[in-house]
């Protein structure tokens, strides 16, 4: 576990909430015990980072996102020693852990906040951002259309406003106070101390707020954002933080700073082209975003992902492309949040195994390193008549027995109700069926992982887009020193010929990566290749 | 005196009887020919129009233009056309064959000559036919390309391109024949002589603006007032 | 003739590479590097905001083009996008390009144009006209439209024109096929039409493409193709109709258009001879329109050149009209000042030139150039009696001619039958 600081560039991510994948002591919820004993499930499927959805005390009204104590771990998933423990055993597997900073706010239930607004001249008064009236900071956009009117809510204790850049209980902190930037790193160091490998900093655009601005991406959050960096490399060398930043490529690459603010940022405008690119039958939307991605330093990382514990996020394309989004995958009113569609990655899919394995494919071959949410490499399903974004969050489907092996519980005291239609439900779809033939979705999730882990290239190399005449043929190469791989995507669901030009590369021999199979040896004229309906190729160019 | 007269009488009246005795046969055998000519003729030329009938030939000939033209050149049908030229040149072999019967000296030469110049003299009636249409169809062409451009006395050039098909064809076919090769070469000149001219004509006409365009812009003349050609589309 | 080989391999590896398409837009060009370049731009332009979802390719048919034509096209720079993010459209938009021969000939191009179609398996067509200088953008959705949306086979254009443009087309074209084929289709003549992806296999099946006519002039007869053919005809209103840069030569027009009018005649009898009467087609957007103008057309040489064919052809008039129409012509032309060429006159004379020409009475192209001169009277004796007319006057005088035709398609239909040629 020790040594390389660029591990997070190699890393394969699985996101998982706890209260999800395994209960162990028949509650209805999940726990760290619970998760504990999946942990060589995880191991098995090849994935070498946990992602944990925040697990702090919280009167879970944002799924926990609203953080009432950010030092101890809420009572329904053990204690601080359970998740000790778990921490322990991933390590021991070679799984390393990234845990959850909601830095921006907390639950209006945290003491802080109690305390601030117990009265105007409280010392915690001066930790939120208060005013007398609700007309400040007009150029902030609202983030929940569907819940919220304004950024202020009205205090009536101490007759003033809060500031809220999300829900009203979620009163955001005032960075511009030095003593609440010292408790954060303190609770940084809290959990850097049990031994977390990083952390996923939440909703960093909006830490400051200052008049006549957007309140997003302000100079100030990448100073405070750079100093927390500086603290924690010199502290705890060989730590990562990931960042939230639902923004164009431009704009998030700012959060790398010179290399010296975030690790890494998710890629958020990508993830829906992949989506587009496939029922548009056309690479053009995934290249173009990829085209526009500035470069960024060396030692930081795109993250990428398919789906998460979110909407599939619709904020970073065009009006022409949210229009078809909504229209191609979410037809009906109730798969719609916010500005975004709440759905998972199969039920998308219309359940096609080519698409999803496809969809992988890309994932993983793709630059950057890569999100799996749970119950993704089993083609769980979702839940859109459950509200918000519950639909996306229901317990894990081990098997076909009582409650899918999640707990031991009465089935009206899980946390959730389990998926459990004819397509989707916990009978037809589960780990067990799946880990008993070689040619289940989760076996494919098994070896394509092992293939990507194979090779440094995909984690670490350049990548330099093909333009074949064929639009519906996304084709790349990626290169690591000497070693390069050849991708070649169908996107379209009929077979397809293409004509590579891989003159750069002549002379070398095509040797396809999972069956190991030598193709003809690229020469002068174009590369000509058939690939059948949502079908991808890896090949290794090897110099023999 | 009276003797040899007699004789002489006698001997005329033998010789001629002879020669009725040696003619007349040979006079009916031809008269028997040219009839049974006229027979084979006769049916060979309705066997050719129904024939000619069964394929069609003046709905063909309909398509390519050719009918409009005899019609037009008072001449009958095409079908009726080949099988009237059947009918003569069958029945103009027997006569000659009939003829040939008489055994009159140098008439044999005669006709062996003629019948020598027998595919000449068809290829020329060929050419001719052709030169018919083609100077038929080349003066209506020059006539409406004439009319319809608004030269001056269209007829006359319409005309002139007739007559100079016409002396080409006649010159040709007399030269098929082996005759007048000097007329052959003069018409052939005379006609070079007037498509030379004729592309003389074409290319001022086709560079009148051309040539009003450089010479306005040489002497800086006012223009006409502008005309509109309506726009026909 | 599908076994005939007319597409270039490397054309036929560049529509593999386009795949299927939803919508296609054909361009047939011959040295047109100057307008190219903005036609492409703004077409696409036009389709990104009329079509983004759909699949598009932009086909051009080159006839040879020595001026880097096809070039142009190629590299011409795609639309700007319209967001700050420099996102276009959703998604590839595909130009290709093939030079179908070494000379122009709009049958070829056509031909390529309705193969490539069928091969991409194409919804909806349009072909545009790569003269338009300033193309408007509403042009190429209004011809697609309704061929994608409406499910139209064949979509004829209508224009706003000049008062005094199109007079052929007004006086000859529209009337006659009108009257003739039952469809009130004013511009089937228009070289900027669409069509649907089924309307183009049909025509591509047609075993006529080595006419001369269908070579010469393939619009026309796509359009009667569409309209004989049972398929469902439309008009969309495109604009304002410019004037093209040169001014096109009367006979060669009178020669193209009414020799594959005839043409088409002769080829759909079948079809047009037992037919009365004249369908409304459906209509999208405003109705034909005319912009008031004046004409400086000189009648004074018109009426010349009708009293000089009159008599220069009068062996050749004489063969194709019948007696009665043609003295009643030479009564006309004998006139002093000025005379009106009726409508029932100028109906009978078509007939008979139509039916001289289904008898084969003379020549083809003669007996078309023969009604030059007559025309020329025609338009002579309508500029007289409209030089003050108002829009609607003109359109009352159309519909005039246009029901006169139709009343007297019986008489056409006569001669037609008739074994022998006009003259009694």
């Amino acid at each position: 576990m020790e040594g390389d600081t660029l591990w997070f560039k190699d890393a394969i991510i699985y996101e998982v909430h706890v209260r999800v994948f395994l209960d162990s002591n028949n509650d209805g919820i999940g726990d760290f015990p619970g998760l504990t004993l999946k942990l060589d499930y995880l191991q098995e499927l090849g994935i070498n980072t946990i992602w944990l959805l925040p697990f702090y005390p919280s009167p879970l009204r944002d799924d926990g996102y609203d953080i009432a104590d950010y030092t101890a771990v809420h009572p329904q998933y053990g204690t601080m020693d359970d998740f000790k423990t778990f921490l322990a055993e991933a390590h021991r597997r070679n799984i390393r852990v990234v845990t959850e900073l909601v830095m921006n706010h907390t639950s209006d239930q945290h003491p802080w906040f109690q305390a601030a607004r117990s009265s105007r001249e409280n010392p915690k008064r001066d930790w939120y951002v208060w005013s007398d009236t609700d007309e400040g900071y007009k150029d902030a956009r609202i983030i929940f259309t569907d819940t919220e009117r304004s950024n202020w809510s009205w205090d009536p204790a101490t007759k003033s406003y809060y500031w809220h850049r999300f829900f009203s209980h979620q009163p955001d902190l005032n960075f511009d106070n030095p003593a609440v930037r010292e408790e954060i790193w303190n609770v940084m160091k809290f959990w850097l101390d049990i031994g977390v490998d990083g952390f996923r900093l939440d909703a960093v655009p909006y830490l400051f707020e200052r008049e006549g601005t957007s309140c997003e991406n302000l100079p100030e959050t990448h100073e405070v954002l750079r100093d927390f960096r500086k603290r924690m490399d010199d502290a705890y060398p060989g730590k990562m933080l990931l960042a939230e930043a639902n923004q164009w490529p431009a704009d998030v690459s700012a959060y790398f700073g010179q290399g010296d603010e975030f690790h890494m940022a998710f890629h958020f405008p990508l993830m829906p082209r992949m989506f587009m690119a496939i029922t548009l039958e056309d690479r053009k939307p995934i290249v173009e975003i990829l085209q526009q991605t500035p470069p960024i330093p060396d030692n930081c990382q795109w993250c990428i992902f398919l789906r998460n514990h979110d909407e599939l996020t619709l904020e970073m394309v065009t009006d022409v492309e949210r229009d078809y989004m909504y229209d191609e995958y979410a037809s009906e009113k109730n798969m719609r949040l916010n500005v975004g569609i709440r759905r998972r990655l199969a039920p998308l899919m219309e359940n096609d195994r080519r698409c999803i394995e496809l969809l992988h494919g890309l994932l993983l071959s793709m630059p950057g390193t890569p999100v799996v949410y749970y119950g993704d490499e089993i083609g769980m399903g979702d839940n859109v008549y459950l509200g918000d974004r519950n639909g996306v969050r229901t317990p894990m489907q081990w098997n076909g027995g009582w409650n899918a092996g999640f707990s031991g519980a009465d089935p009206e005291q899980l946390f959730s109700p389990l998926i459990s239609n004819p397509v989707y439900g916990y009978q037809s779809t589960n780990v067990l069926s799946q880990q008993r033939t070689h040619h289940s979705l989760l076996s494919f999730m098994k070896r394509v992982i092992s293939i990507r882990k194979a090779s440094r290239v995909f984690s670490r190399g350049t990548i330099e887009f093909l333009h074949p005449a064929n639009h519906r043929v996304l084709a790349y190469v990626r290169e690591l020193g000497t070693e390069q791989i050849l991708v070649v995507n169908n996107l379209a669901n009929s077979a397809q010929a293409v004509e590579l030009d891989l003159s750069r590369h002549k002379g070398r021999i095509p040797i396809e990566m999972e069956g190991r199979n030598l193709f003809p040896r690229i020469g002068d004229l174009p590369y000509l290749l058939t690939l059948g309906p949502y079908q991808f190729y890896w090949f290794r160019l090897r110099k023999i | 005196m009276r003797e040899t007269m007699l004789r002489a009488l006698t001997q005329a009246y033998d010789n001629l009887l002879h020669m009725i005795g040696e003619f007349l046969p040979r006079f009916i055998v031809m008269v028997a020919i040219i009839i049974v000519g006229w027979l084979v003729a006769l049916i060979l030329k309705r066997i050719t129009r129904s024939i000619l009938r069964l394929t069609n030939l003046d709905r063909l000939g309909e398509e390519a233009g050719a009918s409009g033209v005899l019609r037009k050149a008072a001449l009958p049908s095409l079908t009726e056309l080949v099988s009237r030229a059947v009918f003569w040149l069958v029945w103009l072999g027997f006569i000659l064959i009939g003829i040939s019967v008489l055994e009159i000296s140098g008439m044999q030469e005669q006709i062996s000559r003629i019948f020598g110049l027998l595919p000449q003299f068809l290829v020329a009636l060929l050419i001719l036919f052709i030169g018919l249409v083609a100077a038929n169809f080349f003066s209506r062409a020059a006539l409406l390309g004439a009319v319809n451009s608004g030269y001056p006395s269209p007829q006359v050039f319409s005309g002139a391109v007739r007559f100079v098909i016409w002396i080409l064809a006649i010159s040709m076919a007399l030269e098929q024949i082996g005759l007048a090769r000097e007329t052959a070469i003069a018409a052939f000149s005379i006609v070079f002589g007037a498509v030379m001219l004729g592309l003389a004509i074409a290319f001022g006409l086709g560079g009148r603006d051309l040539a009003r365009l450089t010479l306005e812009k040489y002497f800086g003349e006012k223009k006409k007032e502008k005309e509109d050609e309506p726009m026909p589309l | 003739m599908s076994e005939e080989t007319f597409l270039t391999d490397d054309f036929v590896g560049q529509l593999m590479s386009v795949g299927e398409v939803d919508l296609l837009v054909g361009i047939a060009t011959h040295n047109h590097a100057k307008t190219i370049g903005n036609l492409v731009r703004t077409i696409e332009e036009c389709l990104v905001q009329s079509f983004p979802r759909e699949r598009i390719v932009i086909v051009n048919a080159d006839g040879g083009s020595r001026d880097d034509t096809q070039g142009i096209l190629l590299r011409a720079a795609p639309p700007e996008s319209k967001n700050a993010r420099g996102l276009t459209s959703l998604r590839t938009m595909h130009r290709i390009s093939t030079r179908y021969a070494n000379a122009p000939s709009p049958g070829l191009a056509l031909r390529t144009i309705l193969a490539s179609a069928e091969l991409l398996r194409t919804k909806a067509c349009a072909i545009v006209s790569p003269e338009n200088s300033q193309p408007a953008c509403g042009w190429v959705t209004s011809l697609l439209r309704p061929a994608f949306q409406d499910h139209f086979d064949f979509v004829a254009p209508l224009y706003t024109r000049n008062k005094f443009d199109g007079l052929l087309a007004r006086n000859l074209l529209y009337p006659m096929s009108r009257a003739v084929f039952g469809q009130r289709i004013r511009e089937l003549h228009s070289g900027e039409f669409g069509f649907s992806g089924r309307l183009a296999s049909h025509c591509l099946s047609q075993t006529v493409w080595h006419e001369e006519v269908v070579r010469a002039w393939p619009e026309y007869w796509m359009a009667i193709s569409a309209v004989s053919g049972g398929f469902r005809c439309c008009q969309s209103y495109l604009g304002v109709k410019g004037r093209t840069e040169t001014t096109p030569d009367l006979v060669a027009a009178i020669r193209q258009t009414v020799g594959t009018l005839f043409w088409c005649l002769e080829k759909q009898s079948d079809f047009w001879m037992d037919r009365a009467d004249s369908e409304i087609v459906p209509t999208f957007g405003p109705d034909h329109e005319l912009a008031p103008t004046t004409s400086r057309v000189n009648r004074k040489k018109l009426l010349e050149m009708f009293r000089d064919g009159i008599s220069g052809l009068e062996q050749i008039l004489n063969s194709v009209l019948h007696a009665g129409t043609f003295a009643e012509i030479k009564r006309l032309a004998a006139l002093n000042d000025g005379f009106d060429y009726p409508d029932d006159l100028w109906a009978r004379t078509l007939y008979e030139f139509a039916a001289s020409y289904h008898h084969g009475v003379l020549n083809h192209d003669h007996l078309i150039q023969a009604l030059v001169p007559l025309y020329r009277g025609r338009i002579y004796s309508f500029l007289m009696q409209h030089q003050e007319s108002s829009p609607e006057e003109m359109e009352t005088g159309t519909e005039h001619l246009c029901m006169e035709m139709e009343r007297q398609k019986p008489y056409l239909m006569e001669l037609w039958k008739s074994n022998s040629e006009v003259k009694p």
